[in-house]
């Protein structure tokens, strides 16, 4: 079916309408990042600053602690992507494979996991890691986050086992390989996609976190992840808004990055198991 | 490694050895269910079910900032007594129900809007699709960076759009000023929430088998009546689950909250979930805190069970 042109118009024109709106803030971004502080303090707004500070960002990398945050927030990112993978790729195949007594009540259990208030878990979590030390470190985030990664991955990983014919592992089996190493060496393969996706979905889990970091680290300087440190940078009492905006520029691009190259991917993730 | 079957019609009876840990057997494959398993519930009980238990033991306890392994303070009620009889309480329930309503209104409308119109067939789809969905990628701190400057009270972007409209002579205080505040608040939580929306309806969209619309077109059903009788109920139980998963987010929300209001001014953003946050680390009421935790948790699961219901298996 051909559309008339009034109507292709009228589609082209509310997509790149909506669009404007809806991406107009991460421009804003950018364009409060290269601004003087001069025009930033003027009405009416310049929509895109005369003459674009590039160097803003290169001074917000070597006077602000970006690029320790940015290593902080990795460490603990990849650190808890890590420990949820190994824990949930194994429960999720388990929960897929294999009628496990009290499999459901695990999976019940994980379902209210999901419900659980981050601000709830945080008191006895801040209480334990204080009577063991561990306050400060980067540990406490790599478990705190865990707390919410695993009930999540351990779902999504199951739904994707799902989608895998039992048959590979038969035959598999059939052709001398033990159950663990038909999981091992034929599913765990098979499921790269699945996994890749589910691993990404972790690890932006854990850099969007802020309250575990704010609770646990707080003290810490050093070991600040780039959320806590952003966050205390606007409550400075006098907020530069550009050099705050760089800074924002940095702790996003990872982000943005892993979605626009990976999005089917994400996607994928983030609605595996919720259809049906 | 070889596998050995029993039964095995060619063996005599004595070559079929069965041996204890043969993981193989069918019979056995459970016990590997089990060792799978094992790590999981291991994670679970140390870094949830226990950390659990201890909030629901403080939200008993009169205490002030607990420490592992010192003696147990008396049970007591009274953190709870004290929680339903604050003002303070009933006021943030009302301000949670205010904003979990908001912004899931917010979301959905915009949410399934933007999957409708990218779900037609043009040029640049997938790079709309893309470009839709990006502030989900935008971290929480980040975003509430962007809007706090957008509602700036000296020089931002909202206060002068809102003059040039004629909405107002003068600029708006928006983050501290108690109405202006929760909107601002619900904008921007709108704007982070809305592409998951549109994720997953867009997901739901395209899980609709074309033939039914072939099928509507055959009878005559006009582009109105497709959407009304075809794309709608298609469309439900994707939507009742998503709007349950948004429901739960903003309910449970503490980033983004935290970081532009604060709960403030006056507490007209503060949730439960905040509330929660500042009795424990700014008032360091850790069983008073605890028991608006737990009371938090029960509403989410019973909230989300009554919404879901039967359907609470698609949310796995």
């Amino acid at each position: 079916m051909r559309r008339s042109p009034l109507k292709s118009a009228l589609l082209y024109g509310s997509v790149i309408g909506s669009l404007a709106v809806i991406l107009f803030p991460v421009y804003w971004l950018f364009v409060t990042a290269l601004s003087t502080t001069f025009e930033l303090s003027g009405l009416p707004p310049s929509f895109w600053p005369e003459n674009p500070q590039w160097w803003i960002f290169g001074k917000v990398w070597s006077e602000r602690p970006i690029p320790r945050w940015l290593t902080n927030s990795a460490i603990a990112a990849i650190g808890s992507v890590v420990l949820s993978m190994f824990v949930s790729v194994l429960a999720g195949y388990a929960l897929s494979r294999f009628r496990v007594r009290g499999g459901h009540s695990l999976g019940l259990f994980i379902l209210t996991a999901k419900m659980l208030p981050a601000t709830l878990l945080v008191i006895p979590l801040f209480a334990l890691f204080s009577r063991l030390g561990m306050l400060g470190s980067l540990w406490t985030l790599i478990f705190a986050h865990s707390t919410l990664i695993i009930p999540f991955t351990t779902w999504m990983l199951k739904g994707y086992f799902d989608t895998i014919p039992r048959e590979l592992e038969q035959a598999a089996m059939v052709d001398g390989c033990s159950p663990l190493g038909a999981m091992l060496r034929v599913i765990l393969p098979v499921s790269a996609p699945g996994l890749a996706a589910t691993a990404l979905y972790a690890f932006v889990l854990s850099w969007a976190d802020y309250a575990y970091a704010r609770t646990f680290l707080v003290n810490a300087q050093s070991n600040w992840t780039a959320n806590l440190g952003i966050a205390t940078m606007r409550g400075e009492y006098t907020t530069d808004w550009n050099e705050i905006s760089a800074a924002a520029v940095f702790v996003a691009i990872p982000i943005i990055l892993i979605y626009l190259f990976l999005e089917r991917y994400l996607v994928g993730g983030l609605t595996a198991g919720s259809e049906k | 490694m070889s596998v050995r079957i029993d039964g095995d019609p060619g063996g005599a009876g004595s070559t079929t050895r069965i041996r204890l840990f043969d993981l193989a057997r069918p019979s056995r494959q459970h016990i590997l269910g089990y060792i799978l398993l094992a790590p999981a519930v291991l994670m679970v009980i140390l870094i949830i079910a226990y950390p659990l238990f201890i909030s629901f033991d403080l939200s008993l306890q009169d205490v002030k900032l607990p420490r592992i392994g010192e003696t147990r303070k008396p049970f007591t009620f009274k953190n709870y007594q004290k929680l339903f009889n604050s003002s303070e309480f009933w006021m943030t329930c009302w301000v949670t129900v205010k904003l979990v309503s908001a912004v899931t209104a917010g979301s959905v409308i915009i949410g399934v809007s933007t999957a409708l119109l990218v779900n037609h067939r043009f040029r640049g789809r997938t790079v709309a699709r893309i470009a839709m969905a990006l502030p989900w990628a935008v971290p929480e701190v980040i975003a509430v960076v962007i809007f706090a400057w957008i509602f700036d009270s000296s020089f931002g972007l909202m206060s002068w759009l809102f003059i040039k409209l004629g909405l107002t002579d003068q600029m708006i205080a928006w983050v501290s000023t108690p109405g202006p505040a929760f909107w601002a608040l619900t904008v921007t939580m709108v704007w982070k929430g809305f592409p998951f929306v549109s994720i997953m309806t867009l997901a739901g969209l395209q899980s609709i088998p074309p033939d039914y619309y072939a099928a509507a077109r055959v009878d005559g059903a006009n582009a109105l009546q497709r959407f009304r009788w075809i794309t709608i109920p298609c469309l439900m139980p994707v939507l009742g689950v998503t709007l349950v998963l948004v429901m739960l987010w903003v309910f449970r929300d503490f980033s983004i909250i935290k970081v532009l209001t604060e709960g403030g001014p006056l507490k007209t953003t503060q949730t439960l979930s905040i509330m929660t946050y500042d009795q424990a680390f700014g008032f360091f009421k850790f069983g008073y805190a605890s028991a608006v935790g737990i009371v938090t948790l029960v509403i989410c699961v019973l909230a989300s069970l009554a919404m879901i219901g039967r359907q609470s298996r698609a949310m796995y």
